[in-house]
């Protein structure tokens, strides 16, 4: 995808070649146009623990190549980012993104606590405050407290794309679950279904169970919007190729969503398959299929919101890396560090940001895994900062020090 | 009929049960005279040692006494199950062992092999006839495969060109082939059912597909006509991995459905997730029904020592967790010593695999040696299965019981294999974990391993505090945790004396306990099915259900399993899943699952004098429903909102005056089973 569908001032569909336009030219451009939609965050999770050393491949590292003698991407075949970096070959659609500026990677990036656990370190990473698990809410949802709804739209200003809510979701701001917006609702399109659904509505509106009680009414609300916006109407841009798989439906549907106005605040949407212990692949395989699939998607998704995109911020995120050396079954086990990669509108991107910190023996954590070098939080508070324009970040991130002033600065 | 509209306090004599034999015959004098409680001690054991009450269940349980039926359930082996077996029956594979399975139904991998010549045909006709199906689809494939090669295309547009023409050619045969299999649809329907299965060996596969693999209604006709072995064949013709996956499936919502050995079901449920394998890895989907039936459901009850060493051993969970692959760095597989025979030490005989290190599924990796440890099962054992993430162990026990398991393998997973171990994988040398020794042992040092894992205080504290979730609340009281702990590592890890102590504490049957528990989809759409006593002739509708609301069986990726926690479970998708399940069940909209009798006739609604169409009837069938599903305790709220729709001509089926057409009540059901008291427990 080498041309994207921006919107000119006198409102014709134009094609440009946005690869030969800076970032902040096309972004200028469309900032007189845009309609006040309001800002938004989107984040993606890569459940299961992601490869990120075979995903942006420090190529110049000799040891990286001596540790994984039969996994390692080829220094010839890996799509090259900044002469020490490069991207796994399958990931020839985000590299576009890369090369026109609008995605910024951060390495060796992660959480504090140090468990291997996959369940306790998503965890950690979708409350927000690793190592400690009392917290009962997701940082997401807390990043909505000291904002400003946009407009009366609240049911769909926090929403994620699956059959249940994640950790990352819940708290105190209402948020919903979305699985397939086709059938959210009562009795699916039947018209005759209307009754039911408003005494199922009843019943849950006064239900004394609080639980019960606060889901039903976000959940009819949202169902009640979703209907007369109807997103459905709203088909992928021209371009935006999404594959095929459950994580494409997702972001296809989440740009319907952000499409039809909803009011989409922050968004969430996950993509499992990354936990390869055993034949992880090199430049073919396991890793490489669901790259295909992971890089497809986020870039149909990008051209997919159209003029959207620029007040669109995108981050990814994985519970750990996995192991710097492969293990007996030309695989890797569960390791530290990772990549996160952030794209959008206003993401000074074509740079990797973060410190390296190297991949010999004694730089690697525990001898084994790539050493963390940025905190996972210092790269989402950015977002929450900068983007959404959360102030307070203490409350969203508590018991994390951070001011502006500490931030990677991929948002200008 | 009683309606507790949200007081319902659980009565101090259901406590009294908690207090051992003796007090709970005190107690059993003091319900006689109370015989409100000890109903709803039944409702209380129904809905937490079984998946939901059917009706009369709960009247069957007051009577013979909350207790006695406990004990009962304990020993499912002196339950009569014939009305489930009868039901199992026509699925064949629940009863083959894993290597019938892969032959009857084979895998890609044989189908390959048969095609490039390594292997013959079957001579069986119906298995034959599933083997041609498969390759002839299997070199399609290779066909396009190579056309694609010879004309590579030059640029991305031209490959895209190159695949849309290539799918339209196939869309365009696949439409001739449905066509024609439509056509043969009338005409097999139209032959006598015995000779159908013949008529379809003579199709072309194209079109054999399309007929099994559409979804028409005279496809199910013929289905439902045939023999198992031969609706399977029919089956398999399409898909024959689907038709084991399919019966497991199936074989679960029945089993938990009309199972009478209901603990045993819900303890099976309670320990598959808790040893969760994922059915879409590999081989595993051919491994689990095995699994299931062989390795969880016979310990599901018993020491939970046992359980564990079954499952170590099993080739699910040494497929799942790669554990078969793990080599120990420092054993003569990785060191590539070749050894004639000879032993180790200490005393067990050498058995080298034939092929060993295993062919890799992945072509590319093929005759490059393994030679290193694979953590996964090390890591999972004692994070999930015994100890818990807190339970005070490091990574470097993580790294030792690696080597200890290392050895721990399988011969030809995908051709349906068994256990076995394999000392030229296994690490020599003492081993330290727990900072326990290890000597060498060879496969000893494993279970020895499993011992002690099995005995810790953390194992006993966090499978008993899992086992307290599932059955009284979401964060259970540390104190019956504690008392169940402690009877855990007293009794050796007897998973009946851990369950009686925790039915004989009082927290158990506090007030708060009653009905506090939010229903999994799976506790849901189970105990939905039992309420309304459906007569399930094809689960299809309710596992699509079951996917939709984010709990598919045997679904769940990653090892941790499935949450039985509330949060998880009550979100706007999920619940709007819930809602539409209990309107199509109760409307019979589900294929395959009727409406059930006592919906249609409106059973219990007109006490068998009155015809269903007084005016009163949608009141009438309101409280009934309520009494039959809920047991009475509604809420004034939702009971209420019933009622304001009760005059809705779209509920009812007519105004209120107008006493001509019978109220509906479908609707009214569905809206009992999906209102806020039927999502819980």
């Amino acid at each position: 995808m080498s041309t994207r569908r921006i919107f000119m001032r006198n409102g014709a569909l134009a094609l440009v070649g946005t690869s030969a336009l800076p970032a902040f030219l096309s972004r200028a451009v469309l900032a007189a146009e845009t309609v006040a939609h309001g800002k938004r965050l989107v984040v993606i999770f890569q459940r299961g623990a992601a490869d990120g050393l075979n995903i942006v491949v420090p190529f110049e590292e000799q040891s990286y190549y001596a540790m994984r003698p039969t996994i390692n991407i080829p220094r010839n075949a890996v799509l090259d980012l900044d002469g020490f970096f490069g991207l796994h070959p399958s990931m020839s659609a985000l590299h576009d993104l890369w090369k026109q500026k609008h995605l910024a990677i951060v390495h060796a990036a992660g959480s504090t606590d140090v468990t291997r656990s996959h369940f306790d370190a998503q965890d950690y990473m979708e409350s927000g405050t690793p190592g400690v698990k009392a917290t009962e809410d997701g940082w997401l949802n807390r990043a909505l407290h000291a904002l400003p709804a946009t407009s009366d739209k609240a049911a769909f200003r926090a929403i994620a794309m699956g059959p249940s809510l994640p950790r990352i979701l819940s708290g105190s701001e209402p948020a919903v679950a979305v699985n397939n917006i086709n059938d959210f609702g009562v009795g699916g399109k039947n018209p005759k279904a209307a009754p039911m659904s408003n005494t199922f509505e009843a019943m849950y509106e006064h239900s004394v169970d609080t639980v019960l009680h606060g889901t039903g009414q976000e959940t009819f609300d949202a169902v009640k919007m979703l209907k007369s916006a109807d997103p459905a109407k709203y088909t992928p841009a021209p371009g935006a190729n999404y594959p095929r798989g459950r994580f494409a439906d997702s972001l296809k549907q989440l740009a319907q969503l952000i499409k039809a106005d909803l009011g989409v605040q922050v968004a969430f949407a996950d993509i499992g398959g990354w936990d390869h212990h055993v034949n992880e692949g090199s430049t073919q395989g396991q890793l490489a299929n669901v790259l295909t699939t992971f890089s497809q998607s986020l870039a149909a998704f990008w051209t997919d919101l159209g003029n959207l995109a620029e007040e669109t911020v995108v981050v990814t995120m994985s519970e750990f890396g996995r192991t710097a050396r492969e293990n007996g079954n030309r695989g890797t086990d569960h390791g530290h560090a990772n990549a996160m990669f952030v794209f959008g509108g206003p993401v000074k991107g074509g740079k990797v940001y973060g410190k390296w910190p190297g991949l010999d023996s004694s730089q690697l954590y525990e001898g084994r895994d790539l050493t963390v070098t940025t905190d996972f939080r210092r790269v989402l508070s950015e977002a929450v900062y900068q983007h959404l324009g959360n102030r307070k970040l203490d409350a969203v991130f508590p018991g994390f020090e951070d001011t502006p002033g500490k931030f990677l600065n991929f948002l200008g | 009929m009683r309606r507790m509209h949200n007081n319902f306090l659980l009565p101090a004599l259901c406590a009294g049960m908690s207090l051992g034999l003796t007090v709970a015959a005190i107690g059993k004098k003091k319900q006689e005279t109370a015989g409100v409680s000890e109903h709803q001690c039944a409702v209380h054991v129904l809905n937490r040692f079984a998946f939901g009450p059917r009706p009369g269940d709960v009247d069957h349980v007051t009577a013979m006494g909350a207790d006695k039926w406990f004990e009962q359930q304990l020993h499912p082996d002196q339950i009569d199950d014939s009305g489930l077996e009868a039901r199992l029956m026509p699925l064949r594979t629940l009863r083959m062992e894993t290597r019938e399975m892969v032959e009857n139904f084979p895998p890609q991998k044989v189908l390959k092999a048969i095609a490039e010549g390594r292997e013959p045909l079957p001579r069986n006709p119906a298995k034959r006839a599933v083997y041609e199906a498969q390759l002839t689809r299997y070199e399609e494939k290779q066909d396009r495969k190579q056309a694609a090669a010879t004309n590579p295309p030059s640029d991305a547009t031209a490959q895209t060109t190159a695949s849309n023409t290539a799918s339209d050619d196939e869309k365009a045969r696949r439409r001739e082939a449905k066509l024609y299999a439509d056509l043969k649809a009338e005409e097999l329907l139209d032959l006598p059912p015995d000779q159908r299965m013949k008529e379809i060996l003579k199709m072309p596969p194209d079109e054999q597909r399309a007929l099994i693999g559409g979804n028409s209604s005279q496809k199910n006709e013929i289905l439902q006509s045939m023999v198992p072995q031969q609706s399977e064949t029919a089956m398999a013709l399409n898909n024959p991995q689907q038709v084991v996956t399919s019966e497991l499936m199936q074989g679960k919502l029945l089993r938990d459905t009309y199972s009478e050995r209901q603990l045993e079901a819900v303890m099976a449920d309670f320990w598959f997730n808790h040893f969760n394998v994922f059915v879409g890895k590999g081989a595993d989907r051919y491994m689990l029904t095995s699994y299931e039936r062989d390795v969880i459901r016979p310990h599901a009850l018993g020491k939970f020592e046992d359980l564990l060493v079954a499952t170590a051993k099993s080739p699910a969970m040494l497929f799942y967790l790669d554990n078969w692959l793990s080599v120990g760095p420092g054993a003569d597989a990785a060191l590539g010593i070749r050894r004639q025979g000879g032993k180790r030490g200490h005393g067990r005989p050498n058995r080298y695999p034939r092929n060993w290190p295993p062919r890799q599924p992945n072509a590319n990796m093929k005759g490059k040696n393994r030679n290193g440890l694979n953590e996964n099962y090390g890591r999972e054992l004692m994070e999930l299965h015994t100890l818990g993430v807190n339970g005070g162990y490091t990574q470097r026990d993580v790294t030792e019981v690696a080597r200890v398991f290392t050895g721990w393998t399988l011969h030809e997973p995908r051709q349906g294999g068994d256990f076995s171990f394999e000392e030229r994988l296994h690490e020599p040398g003492e081993k330290t974990v727990l900072g326990k020794k290890i000597k060498e042992n060879g496969e000893k040092e494993g279970l020895e391993v499993l011992h002690l894992l099995a005995h810790q205080p953390s194992t006993a504290k966090f499978v008993c505090s899992k086992l307290a979730m599932r059955f009284v609340s979401d964060n259970p009281p540390p104190a019956l945790v504690n008392r169940m702990a402690d009877t855990f590592l007293k009794k050796d890890g007897d998973i009946r004396e851990v369950l009686r102590t925790m039915y004989q504490s009082p927290e158990f049957w506090v007030p708060e306990a009653y009905r506090a528990k939010v229903k999994t989809p799976l506790e849901f759409v189970i105990s939905a099915l039992r309420a309304t006593s459906a007569d399930v002739q094809n689960p299809a509708p309710a596992l699509g259900a079951l996917q939709n609301m984010g709990m598919p069986l045997y679904g769940m990726q990653p090892p941790t399993g499935y949450s039985m926690k509330a949060e998880t479970w009550v979100n706007s998708s999920a619940l709007l899943g819930r809602m539409n399940f209990a309107l199509a069940l109760a409307n019979g909209k589900l294929k395959g699952i009727p409406t059930a009798p006592s919906i249609v006739l409106g059973e219990g609604i007109t006490n068998g004098t009155q015809s269903p169409n007084s005016p009163t009837d949608a009141h009438r069938a309101l409280a009934a429903f309520e009494n039959a599903y809920l047991d009475g305790t509604v809420s004034p709220q939702t009971h209420d909102a019933i009622l304001k729709q009760l005059d809705d001509p779209q509920i009812t089926g007519r105004k209120l005056d107008d006493n001509r057409r019978p109220p509906n009540l479908g609707a009214i059901a569905g809206l009992i089973l999906g209102s806020p008291e039927f999502q819980k427990r």
